[in-house]
């Protein structure tokens, strides 16, 4: 083992991985359980919210913007977590391994999503308002696409997340099968579908998990596009903005990686994990988050300065609704906590190169997105239905303020996607058995002359 | 990978250094056409001085055309080098190695380049002092430092410098070999900028992080430099279809797929002209090709936005500025060839490993992707002028001269001759590289594969 103040690796003997991973799904005593209950106790909340909001605020459009935010900050929190392990799959690098099964848990939550969209369906304005069709990506299609097709891209990201994240898990559902008694051999046998590891198998299940990870990509653009702009950007007269798509993309990936250093940092800290989750996920995590810091104020920039040097009218409106005018305070905070601090606290190797540094980046990088959210759909919510023909923004709304419907939704929203992932890690190891074998054939740990090393095997 | 040949130190030197240390026979032919067409492009410019620019198709609306695409093309093209070598020496890839050097050069001469033709394209090219520099402290007349216009050069200026550090930095070593392998006058030329370099532990720790600081302290620069071009357009509101706020990534992934794709057509020429079949390798036309697809996807994203967002705000100018572009001759034949060579043509071929691996076949689809990006330049910048008819009364479209053409073609001539004489002076494949690779690559056999290794030093 190389540096043994902080660094470790897994157990080169594969019965050991199979027990230690396989064992951890069993584990779990009273405070789990207690968990458990106030979870599914707090889930509930998101149907009390959301049934308190339908009967308070009524047909009240301008009220709804909190809900949308919740939606697009669930969407962006988890929907990225699962690019961890695509993109290190295409790059084949190894370093990713031992996180990949919490990306792609994190990333099937995505029916929390679903759930939030059905009250916005209700409350979402179709194409056609006053007998006039507005502005929107839709163009001349029926009265009610925004709502079909958010709602289908939905269920296609959560589809799709847990396609790959069920694929990724066969081997391992295998080893269940061959290695546990009782519900858990069951639920092995029907999920690993005759999985024996055969090398048809493998290249099948590689073949497989490569297709839908490129999917689930191009599904997560996909949705990420037309949430934002259904969502936001056509709510508001006048704002029209290009990057803005990818701008929402680019935050949801620098969000989804902020999850799953969060879910790493507790797996590996409350599940005993030191010789799996390694300083090496940290370390490289913690630069992809930096370098999605960069990029969340590159495209941010580059909507910010063509709208404040234009000076046109709705330029100007856009930085009065967004920037300078209600959400003001909110922003800066958001920009201290998606730019700024992430900036200067992650450009140090010492704190990448650390488990709390990149931790704690992640947590002010959620906070960040969170503000962010709030701030571009709440004032897009609140403006007033009756302008929404005009050329450009007159009239800019008022602050408004969550109710106790909004922290009721927000909290059940949360709330039930920890009870999913605490669910989902009660049936799969939250650490891929078949992707530590993987990694120990693949990569071992060295010296080359004085300096410690990984010694990495790449195969075509 | 697989295709990589163990050789020997020496091997190396002797093979690298056939262009520097003799003269391949088609060198001095090659090099003395190319010195008369620039010869004859330099004559050109003087011309135009003396005739001034109505030699040129400019003319009222259209004062941006040919001069100005081919300056935003050359920058583009100047983006291969730090994404080339900066981006993949952050991220380690191994394949990295032979292309860097070239890559480099390619962004310094197409900079210099680039800062030719505003020069060209200013008519009196004395003039532009005016504009850079406060010259009438009386009557108060000041540049507008705030425009992207003063910080266009500004920006070009700081990424050259940077850029040509960056490229001594990594020949101190190969400077070494050479003068270690020169007599006279050579020798002593040698000796100064080697500055003392032996290969001892400290130097190259020294380099090496020099190398890795700079190429993070290139990185926004890399990205600022076209950014700053596209704003030069996008925060004009006064022409159709350039007020956008995609500009700046739009621009610089426009930029990265025709730099990659240059640096392609440039190491197929380098495997032909010197035969360096044992260190260009058919894997990294590979990887360069892998990369490009990648980057080809993200860039038809872009357009894809761009022109849809034009839409979107439903005003009828900038529905027929793109009727125009799309549907109307000659309009509709650039566009449809830009999409076919840009996309729709290179990237599905790149699909197959075979066409990825020949050689031939890579440098046609090379130069294919940046004859579409070149027509991309050209219709963003012309056909949204040739619509600004409203306060100048005229109606004629823009067909660029002879002049002009003769001069884009000097261009190439221009940017081959200086590679040329470069390649006789420093070597285009970086030495130090290849070395190193033989001494931390590797093989393990896993199972019945032999795959090859790579040690990577871990951060302490």
């Amino acid at each position: 083992m190389i540096n043994q103040k902080k660094h470790f690796w897994p157990p080169s003997d594969p019965a050991v991985v199979r027990t230690e991973l396989i064992n951890n799904t069993k584990k779990g005593g009273s405070t789990l359980r207690t968990i458990v209950v106030s979870l599914v106790l707090l889930s509930l909340l998101i149907m009390v919210g959301i049934i308190g909001k339908v009967i308070i605020d009524g047909n009240d459009q301008t009220q709804w913007g909190y809900v949308a935010a919740i939606l697009a900050f669930i969407l962006s929190a988890t929907g990225g977590a699962p690019m961890v392990a695509i993109a290190p799959l295409i790059a084949k690098a190894s370093w990713a391994r031992p996180i990949s099964r919490i990306a792609h848990i994190i990333g099937s939550v995505s029916i929390v999503n679903i759930i939030i969209m059905i009250p916005i369906l209700r409350m979402l304005p179709p194409l056609i308002v006053d007998g006039t069709r507005r502005r929107s990506i839709w163009f001349e299609a029926p009265n009610y696409s925004p709502h079909f097709w958010d709602t289908l891209g939905l269920i296609m990201l959560a589809i799709t997340g847990m396609a790959l994240l069920y694929s990724s898990s066969i081997p391992d559902f295998a080893v269940m099968r061959d290695s546990s008694d009782g519900i858990r051999k069951k639920i092995g046998k029907i999920l690993s579908r005759g999985f024996i590891g055969t090398t048809v198998q493998w290249s099948k299940l590689r073949m497989r998990i490569g297709i839908l990870s490129t999917l689930y990509f191009f599904v997560l653009v996909f949705v990420h596009f037309i949430i934002s702009v259904d969502l936001s950007m056509s709510m508001v007269p006048g704002w029209k903005d290009a990057i803005y798509p990818m701008y929402h993309t680019m935050s949801g990936i620098q969000g989804g990686v902020a999850s799953v250093i969060i879910l790493s940092w507790i797996v590996r800290k409350y599940g005993k994990n030191q010789n799996y989750i390694t300083i090496n996920q940290f370390w490289a995590l913690g630069r992809i988050m930096f370098a999605t810091s960069l990029m969340w104020i590159y495209f941010f920039y580059s909507a910010f300065i063509v709208f404040w040097y234009g000076r046109s009218e709705s330029d100007a409106a856009w930085l009065d609704l967004l920037i300078r005018g209600p959400m003001m305070y909110v922003f800066i905070i958001a920009m201290l906590c998606s730019f700024i601090i992430p900036w200067w606290w992650l450009i140090w190797n010492r704190v990448r190169n650390s488990f709390n540094g990149p931790f704690i980046g992640a947590i002010i990088v959620l906070i960040g997105l969170l503000l962010d959210r709030i701030r571009l759909y709440v004032p897009s919510w609140s403006v007033n239905p009756k302008l929404i023909h005009d050329k450009w923004l007159t009239e800019i709304p008022k602050i408004l303020y969550p109710d106790i419907w909004d922290v009721m939704i927000f909290i059940g929203s949360i709330s039930l996607v920890f009870l999913i992932i605490i669910g989902l890690s009660r049936i799969l190891p939250l650490i891929g058995v078949w992707e530590i074998h993987q990694l120990n054939l693949l990569s071992k740990p060295g010296k080359f002359m004085k300096a410690h090393g990984i010694r990495v095997a790449k195969p075509d | 990978m697989q295709q990589r040949k163990s050789v020997t130190q020496e091997y190396t030197n002797s093979v690298l250094l056939n262009g520097t240390l003799e003269t391949p026979k088609w060198w001095p032919y090659l090099v003395s056409i190319l010195s008369f067409f620039v010869l004859v492009g330099i004559g050109l410019f003087f011309v135009q001085i003396y005739y001034g620019l109505g030699v040129t198709g400019l003319s009222r609306p259209v004062y941006w055309g040919l001069y100005i695409t081919t300056f935003v093309f050359w920058v583009g093209i100047s983006h291969a080098g730090i994404m080339i070598s900066a981006i993949l020496r952050l991220t380690q890839a191994e394949w990295r190695r032979p292309v860097t050097r070239a890559a480099e050069i390619l962004t310094i001469f197409s900079l210099l380049t680039a800062l030719v033709f505003p020069l060209i394209h200013a008519g009196r090219t004395w003039r532009i002092i005016y504009w850079l520099l406060p010259f009438d402290f009386a009557r108060g007349i000041w540049p507008n430092i705030r425009s992207p216009l003063f910080m266009d050069p500004i920006a070009i200026g700081t990424y050259l410098t940077g850029s040509t550090l960056f490229l001594f930095v990594a020949l101190i070593p190969d400077l070494a070999v050479l003068r270690d392998r020169t007599t006279g006058l050579r020798k002593g030329f040698y000796t100064i900028l080697a500055m003392g370099w032996r290969g001892n532990p400290r130097q190259w720790k020294m380099q090496v992080v020099g190398g890795i600081l700079l190429s993070a302290l290139m990185l926004p620069i890399f990205v600022s430099v076209h950014s700053i071009v596209s704003w030069d357009f996008a925060v004009t509101i006064g022409v159709e279809g350039w007020h956008s706020t995609i500009f700046a990534p739009y621009f610089v992934i426009g930029a990265v797929h025709s730099g990659v794709s240059a640096v392609v057509t440039m190491m197929a020429l380098m495997r032909w002209g010197w035969g360096w079949n044992d260190f260009i390798r058919p894997e990294h036309f590979d990887a360069l090709a892998r990369l490009l697809t990648v980057v080809a996807t993200a860039w038809l994203g872009f357009t894809f936005l761009e022109l849809l967002f034009s839409l979107y705000g439903l005003d009828a100018p900038e529905i027929a500025l793109r009727e125009m572009q799309i549907f109307q001759y000659p309009w509709n034949m650039l566009f449809l060839l830009f999409l076919l060579t840009g996309f729709i043509i290179p990237v599905p071929m790149w699909l197959f490993k075979r066409v990825r691996t020949n050689i031939a076949l890579m440098f046609w689809s090379s130069i294919m992707v940046n004859i579409g990006m070149w027509l991309e330049r050209f219709l963003i910048i012309v056909p949204g002028l040739s619509r600004k008819t409203p306060f100048v009364f005229t109606w004629e479209s823009y067909t660029p001269s002879w002049f002009e053409w003769y001069i884009l073609f000097w261009s190439f001539c221009w940017v081959t001759l200086l590679m040329l004489l470069f390649s006789k002076v420093f070597p285009l494949v970086p030495l130090f590289e290849q070395k190193e690779s033989e001494v931390f690559s590797d093989s393990v056999k896993i199972g019945r594969a032999n795959v090859p290794t790579i040690f990577r030093e871990e951060e302490e």
